[in-house]
């Protein structure tokens, strides 16, 4: 962990606690909050009230691309180099379409794995403060914020009844 | 479909004792585990030596008689595929149905998918007679320009293992992360590191989980038509073709159908051995099984109907080849290979109507080694028996395997085998953060859950 | 990787190899040894070139073949001064320009592997060591003068000069020569004498005979002058213009000929000429017409009535009337007997009578021309005196020169060992067969292609052989051997002066020349040489009577010894002859043209015969005679008469090189001594046979012996030919089954209208403009399953043979291979009928093998071939299993390196490559011919003219059953045959619009 952010961590253990401390944040005006759980949790998405993830578009391109990609390839190289076999026509269509559709999932699978990594990196969590327990069976809560506001944050917490709350001074 | 509410659907454990359980899996390995594994590199070693002769000397020490110019190799390469589609139906096609009894299983047949495919994978280099020219079916671009026949089934299955092999795996991967993340934090040392590096800087902030779900979703939804799609590819190497025997409408989905019956008979050859080596009885339940067997007794009831299809077609058609064909499958000199697969399939699956043995996990496996000894057969016969005996009678000839043909089967067992129990022994065999997400978490004020 | 470019067998020493040839061509001089490849400085001399050598220009030598007594003319393909390839002379009056099999693997007897490198002698302790020539020519020398007319040679050399050089020295020293032929034709001889006091052999012509009645005469495969035999049958037999002759066989066992029979009749064995002599009878008393001192013998004919002749040979009363009416009405006919499948005691009895037959029919001087006498060895008789007079220690000298008795002659003769007493045996063979291996001395001979000499098979053809390339081991020429001791010996042998066998040759040939009024002796030579020799027109018929013997025709039951209960019937192999095959592969490897087993021996017996012995096919069956015993694999076959096993002659050489040794068995271990007939009685002996309990699978090529009604060897009877239906049409017509489409108009008009689109898609690139496609007709009313065509393939093609246990595994690599399947025979009474397909890839318009290759190997290119470029082949195989004629082959081992030990890979056609491991292979329809042609014609700057492109297979057929040319030019021929009512393709329903058709078989409706 290079050069820690400035902030203060809770951990908790109750989810309904987790969210009231998100709410209460939030309604503080803490916007820029980062919350850890061990598994997808729709209350915590709820409290956060995100955007639906635009991770799909990378899906849509990523197919389409290939899709075309496939067609494209094909027939340039059948006629590129035009051999005839079994009478049929040097680029004809139906064998041409498994080809495309092999490389449409293809493309989209790997262009949405694309967006799983590059979307979270968009916006860099390097430093924050973060505990093990959270990949096991607590919540945690991580606000950055200088030393002047941290006694408030702290008190949200605690009051929303997180089992502990941590500050680092930058 | 297999969407059952189940009372025990959900786990009775905590978050805690879920990753303490899993993660004790990656532990010593036990001596029933190293027995397994030694005994899978002897098989992969059998394997490997015949290669080496079959490239050295040539594909005649198979036991290839023309006209049958394909046999066990191919018989075993559409085997190991069709073993791969359980996983991804499993792992995908459920997880879009929203079924909750697949996630205790779907991360061990996932994981079973890719290392069928790479199996699979092997076995067109292995029976082309120069493999060391395989490269030569990509089309990749060289001096003299020239491309291959994309009219030919054998490039849509090259495109189609292809993207199946590469797709599972990243869905296997993507899965794997949050759960690497969860040991990366239970254990020490040197694993921390390495789990640390695999985890890929994974922490749960609700900023990685909102684009994961999403993509996971897409992902599943990609793989969905893929599955189906590879099969039906895999069939069309036969289907296109005009052997009588293999020029048939219905290859695609009885394919599919024989593809994911034999994938969750192999489901329960390898779960039920290793959730008692794991310790897992307690997470991989009897009801998951029972529900598998459930679409084990649907695949093979399709199955039951596409055979009889085969047969009715044939006779129906009038075609004086056709008919000799299966005439010859179920009492020519190779009607042993034919009973033995329809008996296999057909009617050993209707067993499962009864829940007293689907529940019997001893039973089930019993049933799962008929399986996976009745779809290779399957296979066989499909290949084989057609070729043996198609439209010119003075060409027919008798196939007889060799040691070159049992050689190399084994070695695929062993292949498959010593990737599967590594994986089982590194990584959680059991999606932790799944598990979890069915799993309510404490809360302070008892009630009000949603 | 090595295989990426398929490379000539075992590379490197190869390539030497082929350039010390080369170099020694231009050398002249030098002699190519062995394997030697301390020659390569020899690269040098081609800088002088031999004016007939061109690299890449393929020289042709006319000569003669020596295979078999049949003394047919034969074109020598030389490349880079190696033969690669023999076919037919054109020219010559004998076969026209076709060939047999056995005749093409000659080239394989010449580079045969076992053949002798040198000249050796015997040592004290049994063993051979090699000699100087110089040390050899000195011993034989030594023993001559000491012999002198103590000299004896057994000679197998058909009649030519060097025979007359040998009767010439020999009769100088006083000694004797005996012209020995395993397969003489003493009975045929001998009934000649007697009934037209005349001994001599006569031609036959099958051509302008309009029915033809065979006693056990294979006349297609082994009796007398089997192509000429065939192309004269086919000519008759093939259906032209709504005729066709008849053709009647009556024999124990369905042989090839039988095979090709319209009528086959299983008679009982022996029986032959109580049938012949019954039909005489019937001719006699029905008809007048019959020459007048035929009725001379209406008194001796009498006895021998139909009922009789019902009674004992099994053939019902009524046919056999109905054969002699049919036989008398049809002019001219022709009746055939003798040779070896129905050589018994009484063979004799048999040709007296089927002369008689012959004669009241009045075919004598039509189809039956004494003029042209066919020159024949002598009878086993001289042998057998010369056997005693060795046996008694009269003879100090024995030379044996073209022939193996001690393999050829039954072992109860006791020949070896009377052999053995013989004071110094000298033998030329070129190989180490049997009888060179008694020998003392042996100074290989030079093989055919390798010498001078000639042949006079029969009146008036004088056919020369000439070398058409060095030698390929250090032999000599007997003649020139025996001219060397001559001078040597000097004394008695001083007249002859020929300072080599080509001079002594020269000046026969100038006496030859004066002869025929030639004034310039010089050309004549040469314009023979290139013509293959010279050959005169028929002399006229000279007038037949019957002699005062033909009285003393008749018919007792031949006496058969033994107390076995099953008559054994060996038979001279259509591939293997009398045995001198069984050292070439593509013999070998060529399937039994009848039983389609290769590469060993089998005993053939009837179903019931096997029923009641219970054995299966492949179950080793031991038969017992008094005089030996053999052992081999059943093989079940209804052409038989129950009551008689055969076997086929020609394996089971002790000696003879390492294909032939310990192969198979010879079946004449179980006969006996033929004790006072003049010949060799095969047909003698009953055996006893019982099951070993062993089993060996029968290497045979065939899957299923019936084609299942799916019309791939279509046949219709001679009325509705006349009536010129279609194939379809005339199945409607038998079976009464009633014609209805399968498609509806518009049904047809869309699937026009779909291929015109599919066609169109199709011209791009190369295939846009103009181009022939090539294209064959293959008439099966003509072919009789001979397979010629399949050596000629191996040997064009450089086609490896793969040897027993490939074929076991059924990967023979047959481009070329003549199906043979079995209507009818299985009902008592109901007819056994055996069709025959030539099968090869048929080169689809919409070829199935073309859209499965991933990567374009399998092709089809703008002249309609489909093309297979083996250097992209990868090897999935996909092709052959989508091919449904399958005639796709794949090269599971590196049979190219295997199949060609040296120094069989100088036979290699160099326009062709050799396929490496791991590729599949198959017809091209001889493209490098094509190519050659077209190039040929654009040298010439002219058009491709029609007939310029024969295949291999089409060039070697004795039928001429095979047209091959282009499809899109109305006028050629194959375009006229394809307009032939009776074309078909096989399996047409499967619209893979085939570039080979047959024309189907015609057959006289059948009388059981």
């Amino acid at each position: 962990m290079a050069n820690p952010v400035p902030g203060v961590l809770g951990s908790f253990v109750h989810i309904d606690a987790a969210t009231d401390a998100i709410r209460a944040l939030k309604a503080k005006g803490y916007a820029d909050l980062t919350v850890y759980t061990a598994a997808p949790n729709h209350e915590v998405e709820e409290a956060m009230e995100h955007p639906v993830s635009p991770v799909r578009l990378f899906t849509l391109i990523g197919g389409l691309t290939g899709c075309a990609a496939g067609f494209a390839m094909t027939f340039w190289m059948s006629n590129d180099w035009p051999i005839l076999v079994g009478g049929k026509p040097i680029a004809s269509i139906p064998p041409y379409v498994v080809i495309a559709f092999e490389l449409m999932i293809l493309l989209g699978a790997l262009s949405t794995v694309a967006g799983m990594i590059i979307l979270p990196l968009l916006r860099p969590t390097r430093g924050y403060m973060y505990d093990p327990r959270f990949s096991d069976d607590q919540v945690g809560i991580f606000v950055p914020c200088g030393a002047d506001r941290a006694a408030e944050v702290q008190a949200v917490m605690t009051r929303a009844g997180s089992v502990e709350v941590r500050h680092e001074t930058g | 479909m297999a969407t059952v509410a189940h009372e025990h659907a959900v786990p009775t454990q905590t978050h805690a004792e879920v990753t303490r359980d899993v993660i004790a899996t990656l532990g010593k390995p036990s001596r029933g585990y190293v027995l397994m594994f030694v005994g899978a590199v002897i098989l992969f070693l059998i394997g490997l030596a015949t290669f080496v002769a079959l490239v050295k000397q040539g594909l005649g020490l198979a036991g290839y008689n023309p006209p049958v110019m394909w046999s066990v190799y191919i018989t075993t390469f559409v085997f190991w595929v069709g073993i791969g589609h359980a996983g991804t139906l499993i792992s995908a096609i459920l997880y879009l149905f929203r079924s909750p009894w697949r996630t205790a299983v779907y991360r061990a047949t996932e994981a079973m998918t890719v290392f069928a495919i790479m199996t699979a994978g092997l076995f067109p280099i292995i029976h082309i007679g120069r493999q060391w020219v395989f490269y030569w079916l990509l089309p990749y671009p060289n001096q003299r320009l020239l491309w291959p026949n994309f009219k030919s089934p054998l490039m849509w299955d090259v495109f189609a293992i292809g993207t199946y092999l590469t797709v599972s795996t990243t869905f296997l991967v993507v899965g794997l992360v949050p759960d690497i993340a969860a040991v990366r934090d239970k254990v020490s040392g040197w694993r921390k590191r390495l789990y640390g590096l695999l985890a890929l800087g994974w922490t749960g902030s609700d900023r990685q989980w909102r684009h994961y779900s999403r993509g996971y979703l897409y992902l599943a939804a990609l793989a969905t038509p893929l599955v189906l799609s590879v099969h039906s590819v895999v069939s069309w190497d036969f289907a296109v073709s005009i052997v009588p025997g293999w020029h048939g409408t219905i290859f695609a989905p009885y394919f599919v159908a024989g593809a994911i019956y034999s994938g969750i008979g192999m489901v329960f050859t390898l779960l039920i051995p290793l959730r008692k080596v794991l310790k897992l009885e307690h997470m991989i339940q009897e009801h998951h099984f029972d529900n598998l067997a459930k679409l084990t007794l649907l695949t093979g009831s399709i199955l039951a109907y596409a055979y009889a299809m085969e047969y009715f077609v044939a006779w129906y058609s009038g075609v004086s080849w056709e008919q000799t064909t299966f005439y010859l499958r179920a009492f020519g000199p190779m009607w042993w290979a034919g009973w033995t697969m329809i008996i296999c399939n057909a009617f050993v699956s209707q067993l499962l109507w009864f829940k007293r043995i689907r529940t019997n996990v001893t039973a089930l496996f019993i049933i799962s080694i008929f399986i996976n000894i009745g779809m290779w057969f399957e296979r066989f016969v499909i290949i084989v028996s057609s070729l043996r005996n198609d439209f010119d009678p003075y060409a027919w000839g008798q196939l007889t395997p060799t040691w070159a043909d049992w050689g190399v089967l084994a070695g695929s067992f062993g292949w498959f085998l010593m990737y599967f129990l590594l994986f089982a022994r590194t990584f959680p065999i059991i999606a932790i953060q799944e598990i979890k997400e069915m799993i309510p978490m404490p809360r302070k004020r008892p009630g009000g859950s949603h | 990787m090595a295989a990426d470019h398929t490379p000539s067998p075992s590379d490197g020493m190869n390539r030497r190899r082929f350039l010390t040839v080369l170099g020694v061509a231009g050398g002249g001089s030098a002699v190519l040894s062995g394997c030697s490849t301390d020659r390569i400085q020899k690269l040098v001399p081609y800088l002088i070139q031999d004016e007939d050598q061109v690299p890449g220009v393929a020289t042709v030598y006319a000569s003669t073949c020596t295979e078999c007594s049949a003394g047919c003319g034969i074109h020598v393909k030389t490349r880079e001064a190696r033969a690669i390839k023999l076919e037919g002379n054109p020219n010559h009056p004998l076969n026209h320009g076709a060939i047999c099999a056995r005749g093409q693997a000659a080239l394989q007897g010449l580079y045969n592997p076992a053949r002798l490198t040198g000249p050796m002698a015997r040592n004290a302790d049994g063993s051979f060591s090699p000699v100087t020539w110089d040390d050899a020519i000195q011993r034989l020398t030594q023993h001559v003068s000491q012999a002198g007319a103590r000299t004896a040679v057994i000679s197998g050399a058909g009649v030519g000069t060097f025979t007359d050089l040998l009767e010439e020295w020999t009769a100088a020293l006083g000694g004797r020569v005996v012209r020995h032929e395993p397969f003489d034709y003493e009975p045929l001889r001998a009934a000649n004498r007697q009934v037209f006091g005349t001994d001599a052999v006569p031609a036959h012509d099958f051509g302008s005979a309009k029915y033809i009645l065979a006693f056990g005469a294979d006349f297609l495969e082994t009796w007398l002058s089997p192509v000429e035999h065939q192309q004269g049958f086919a000519q008759a037999h093939g259906y032209r213009d709504g005729e066709m002759a008849k053709f009647v066989s009556l024999a124990p066992r369905m042989s090839l000929t039988g095979m090709n029979a319209d009528e086959w009749h299983p008679i009982a064995p022996g029986s032959e000429a109580l049938l012949a002599l019954a039909m005489a009878n019937v001719i006699l008393s029905e008809r007048s017409g019959a020459p007048a001192d035929a009725n001379a013998l209406r008194g001796v004919l009498a006895p021998y009535t139909t009922e009789r002749a019902a009674r004992e040979t099994g053939v019902g009363e009524e046919t056999v009337r109905r054969l002699a009416r049919e036989f008398a009405s049809a002019k001219p006919s022709l009746a055939v007997a003798g040779g070896v499948a129905g050589q018994h005691r009484g063979a004799v009895e048999v040709c007296a009578a089927v002369n008689v037959l012959n004669y009241v029919a009045g075919n004598i001087g039509q189809t039956v021309r004494f003029e042209q006498q066919l020159a024949t060895a002598d009878g086993y008789a001289a042998l057998d005196s010369l056997a005693t007079a060795m046996d008694a220690g009269q003879v100090s000298l024995l030379i044996v020169h073209e022939a193996n008795p001690v393999y050829t002659l039954p072992r109860s003769t006791g020949f070896a060992d009377k052999m053995a007493k013989a004071g110094f045996k000298v033998s030329t063979a070129s190989v180490l067969d049997e009888t060179a291996a008694q020998a003392d001395l042996i100074l290989p001979n030079h093989h055919a292609l390798e010498r001078w000499d000639d042949l006079r098979p029969r009146t008036g053809v004088h056919s020369l052989m000439q070398p058409v390339m060095q030698p390929v081991f250090d032999t000599r020429a007997t003649g020139d051997v025996l001219l060397q001791v001559a001078q040597a010996v000097g004394g008695p042998l001083a007249q002859f002066t020929a300072s080599s066998f080509q001079a002594y040759l020269k000046d026969a040939w100038r006496g030859l020349a004066q002869a025929r009024g030639s004034t310039d002796a010089e050309q004549f030579w040469v314009n023979a040489l290139g013509a293959g020799g010279v050959f005169d027109s028929h002399a006229p018929a000279t007038p037949i009577t019957l002699a005062p013997g033909a009285g003393r025709v008749g018919y007792s039951p031949p006496e058969i010894d033994g107390d076995g209960e099953l008559v054994f019937a060996p038979y001279p192999s259509p591939m293997l002859f009398d045995g001198r095959g069984a050292n070439k592969p593509w013999l070998l490897e060529n399937p039994d043209p009848v039983t389609k087993i290769t590469w060993h021996s089998w005993v053939e017996l009837h179903p019931e015969t096997a029923e009641r012995l219970n054995v299966r096919e492949g179950e080793i069956l031991r038969l017992s005679s008094p005089h030996g015993t053999i052992e081999a694999p059943a093989y079940i076959y209804l052409g038989m008469n129950p009551g008689v096993v055969a076997t086929p002659l020609g394996l089971g050489h002790t000696a003879y090189g390492d294909y032939a040794e310990g192969r198979g068995v010879n079946a004449l271990d179980l006969l006996g001594p033929p004790n006072g007939t003049g010949f060799v009685p095969y047909l003698s002996t009953r055996v006893r046979a019982e099951t070993t309990g062993r089993y060996q699978k029968v290497a045979k090529t065939e899957g299923n012996p019936r084609q299942l009604g799916r019309g791939i060897a279509e046949a219709m009877p001679l009325e509705l030919a006349r009536r010129e239906l279609s194939v379809e049409a005339a199945h409607y017509a038998e079976t009464g089954a009633e014609h209805h489409e399968v498609n509806t108009e518009r049904e047809v008009e869309a699937i026009a209208g779909f291929r015109e689109s599919q066609q169109l898609k199709t011209q791009k690139g190369g295939y846009a403009d103009e181009h022939p496609r090539w294209g064959m007709v293959i008439d099966l009313a003509r072919c009789t399953g001979c397979s010629a065509c399949v050596t000629a393939c191996y040997a064009e093609n450089n086609i490896p043979t793969v040897g027993q246990q490939e074929v076991l595994r059924g990967r023979e690599m047959s481009w070329m291979r003549i199906e043979r399947y079995f209507e009818g025979g299985e009902e008592p009474g109901e007819p056994l009928e055996a069709r025959f397909v030539p099968m090869l890839c048929q080169h689809c318009g919409n070829a199935p093998c073309e859209p499965v290759c991933p990567v374009y190997a399998s092709y089809h290119t703008p002249d309609g071939l489909n093309g297979q470029a083996y250097n992209r082949c990868v090897g999935t195989r996909y092709c052959a299993n989508n091919c449904p004629y399958k005639v796709r082959y794949y090269n599971w081992f590196a049979y190219n390196e295997r199949a060609f030990p040296d120094p069989l890979e100088l036979q290699l056609n160099p326009d062709v490559t050799v396929r490496a491991r791991g590729v599949m292979e198959k017809c091209t329809f001889c493209v490098h011919r094509i190519r050659g042609a077209q190039n040929q014609a654009k040298l010439e700057d002219r058009e491709l003219a029609d007939g310029d492109v024969v295949p291999a297979c089409g060039q070697a057929c004795p039928s001429q059953a095979i047209v091959f040319g282009d499809l899109n030019d109305p006028a050629s021929r194959v375009s006229e045959a394809a307009r032939n009512h009776r074309r078909y393709h096989v399996f047409e329903d499967l619209n893979v619009r085939p570039s080979v058709m047959y024309l189907a078989k015609v057959r006289h409706e059948r009388e059981a």
